[in-house]
């Protein structure tokens, strides 16, 4: 064999098994398929939850994928995800983008990319006001509830080395079950913790949320890793959600005033993806 | 597989927590089985009784617990039982384990279910004229079963016995979802601090068919050893 065949030959090869990987862009793909399918939680009130009035899923992550998929001109899908299945459910295909009240930490930027922070928030515990405890270091050696899969059981390790935490699959079981008081309390991101209080009614006053946060928790839109296309047109996308003015009233469509957790203002801006 | 890697999700801590799992997933399948095998005993021997209500009880209790998902019986040992009890009880339960308690009690029962079946079958295997020769003799009805039925039912009734115990050792998995720490309760933590979840189910996959095969081997040595007579 001649040298120049076997370079065609070798040529010929690489263009078969590099062209998938070199020449696939995702956001062509998404493109040709004709939806945006985004995977959302569903049971994280005000992020995304099920309407009980429509029976579909909305809330401030199902609007955020549809921001995207007009960018992108193509109809929104919402697949509801578990917390703990959201990166693998990525990774294999199965959803383009997770709009699933991710938060970017170092340790997953190594098998998702992030898009711009779309949400600040702290992480916070929830104790049963008969506990008697105010502060986080009381927690120490008690029991905690959480859900499996998140950053929320990692972080309260953290900020309490010797709790003891048992999860669930989802923030509501494990909810109940600190209202049933199998537990001393509940660990869970900010907004969704006040959004759980606010529902409690007349048993707010049996519940306390702990001033201290566990962690600070920088929300984002996670993407397959190097997707540069999808990824400069969802940051796009959100770049041109602030700069309307369009994602303050975002904010204030789910967490504002007239919302459940009643935040009055808003303390972040979607500028930025630095943790 | 571009990049397989079992040490990934064998780093001291992961290891320690998935060796806390198995050991916990043997120690429910193991408590479970103790407790289960004379409920189910009872159970059968209530639905073979010539006692109408004591027919019915053991009735109920076989297709009540037989034909309801053990995943579903699992939530409602966890989420609703506790909350019948009374005040004390409840207390007490929740300062120990309850996660564990829970488990023990919903597979206890779904098991035994189970179990309850596959003795009576072995019973009935008897020729029932064992029985009506060893009452003739004067024998009591449990007498009887104790000293003439029994001892021919154990080699029928041993080997499904050994294939319950390995559906009970294979439904301990579903005690996650009540936040119980067994095996797949810690694979899940261990897949979402490591992100590596082909590497830790492999893992656990492995660790779930040893003790499966091992439990297989035991009822094919019974088998072997302890072989049915005709009578």
């Amino acid at each position: 064999m001649k040298p120049t065949q076997a370079l065609i030959i070798a040529a010929g090869m690489a263009a078969v098994f590099l062209s998938p990987v070199a020449f696939s862009d995702q956001l062509a793909d998404i493109r040709k398929k004709g939806e945006l399918v985004c995977g959302v939680l569903g049971t994280d009130e005000p992020m995304s939850f099920i309407d009980p009035a429509t029976r579909t899923l909305v809330g401030y992550d199902v609007d955020l994928c549809q921001v995207v998929a007009r960018k992108i001109g193509v109809p929104a899908k919402v697949k509801q995800l578990a917390v703990a299945a959201r990166i693998p459910e990525l990774q294999q295909g199965r959803v383009d983008i997770l709009s699933a009240t991710l938060t970017h930490t170092k340790e997953r930027e190594a098998v998702v990319d992030f898009s711009l922070h779309t949400f600040i928030t702290g992480q916070k515990v929830m104790v049963r006001r008969d506990s008697g405890i105010a502060k986080l270091a009381q927690l120490a050696g008690k029991k905690v509830v959480t859900v499996k899969g998140g950053t929320q059981e990692p972080n309260m390790r953290k900020a309490v080395p010797t709790v003891d935490v048992v999860t669930f699959e989802t923030a509501p079981q494990a909810f109940v079950a600190l209202q049933q008081r199998k537990a001393i309390g509940f660990v869970n991101d900010e907004v969704s913790l006040f959004d759980a209080y606010g529902k409690l009614g007349a048993a707010q006053k049996d519940y306390v949320v702990l001033p201290e946060s566990i962690s600070v928790e920088a929300i984002a839109l996670g993407l397959r890793k190097n997707e540069p296309a999808l990824k400069t047109l969802v940051n796009d996308a959100l770049r041109e959600l602030e700069a309307s003015g369009a994602a303050e009233k975002l904010f204030f469509k789910w967490f504002g005033p007239n919302s459940r957790l009643k935040y009055g203002q808003r303390s972040f801006k979607i500028d930025s993806d630095r943790i | 597989m571009p990049n397989f890697d079992l040490a990934a999700v064998l780093t001291d801590e992961f290891r320690g927590w998935l060796l806390d799992g198995f050991l916990l997933s043997i120690e429910l399948t193991a408590i479970t089985w103790l407790i289960a095998l004379p409920l189910a005993t009872f159970i059968a021997l209530c639905r073979l009784s010539s006692v109408r209500v004591a027919r019915g009880l053991g009735f109920a209790l076989v297709e009540g617990f037989r034909n309801i998902p053990l995943l579903v019986q699992l939530l409602f040992w966890y989420f609703a039982v506790p909350e019948l009890l009374p005040e004390a009880l409840r207390s007490w339960l929740y300062e120990h384990d309850a996660e564990i308690v829970c488990a023990v009690a919903g597979l206890t029962f779904y098991t035994a279910a189970f179990m309850a079946e596959d003795i009576r079958s072995g019973i009935r295997a008897v020729p029932v004229t064992q029985l009506e020769a060893a009452r003739a003799l004067g024998f009591s009805f449990l007498a009887s079963m104790r000293r003439i039925v029994l001892p021919q039912a154990v080699r029928i009734i041993v080997p499904p016995l050994i294939s319950q115990t390995l559906n009970l050792w294979k439904n301990t998995s579903i005690a996650t979802v009540i936040g119980t720490a067994e095996l797949m309760y810690q694979a899940q933590r261990v897949e979402t601090a490591s992100f590596r979840g082909v590497e830790t189910f492999t893992v656990v996959t492995l660790a779930y068919l040893a003790v499966s095969l091992l439990i297989t081997a035991l009822s094919v040595w019974f088998q072997r050893r302890f072989p049915v007579r005709a009578p």
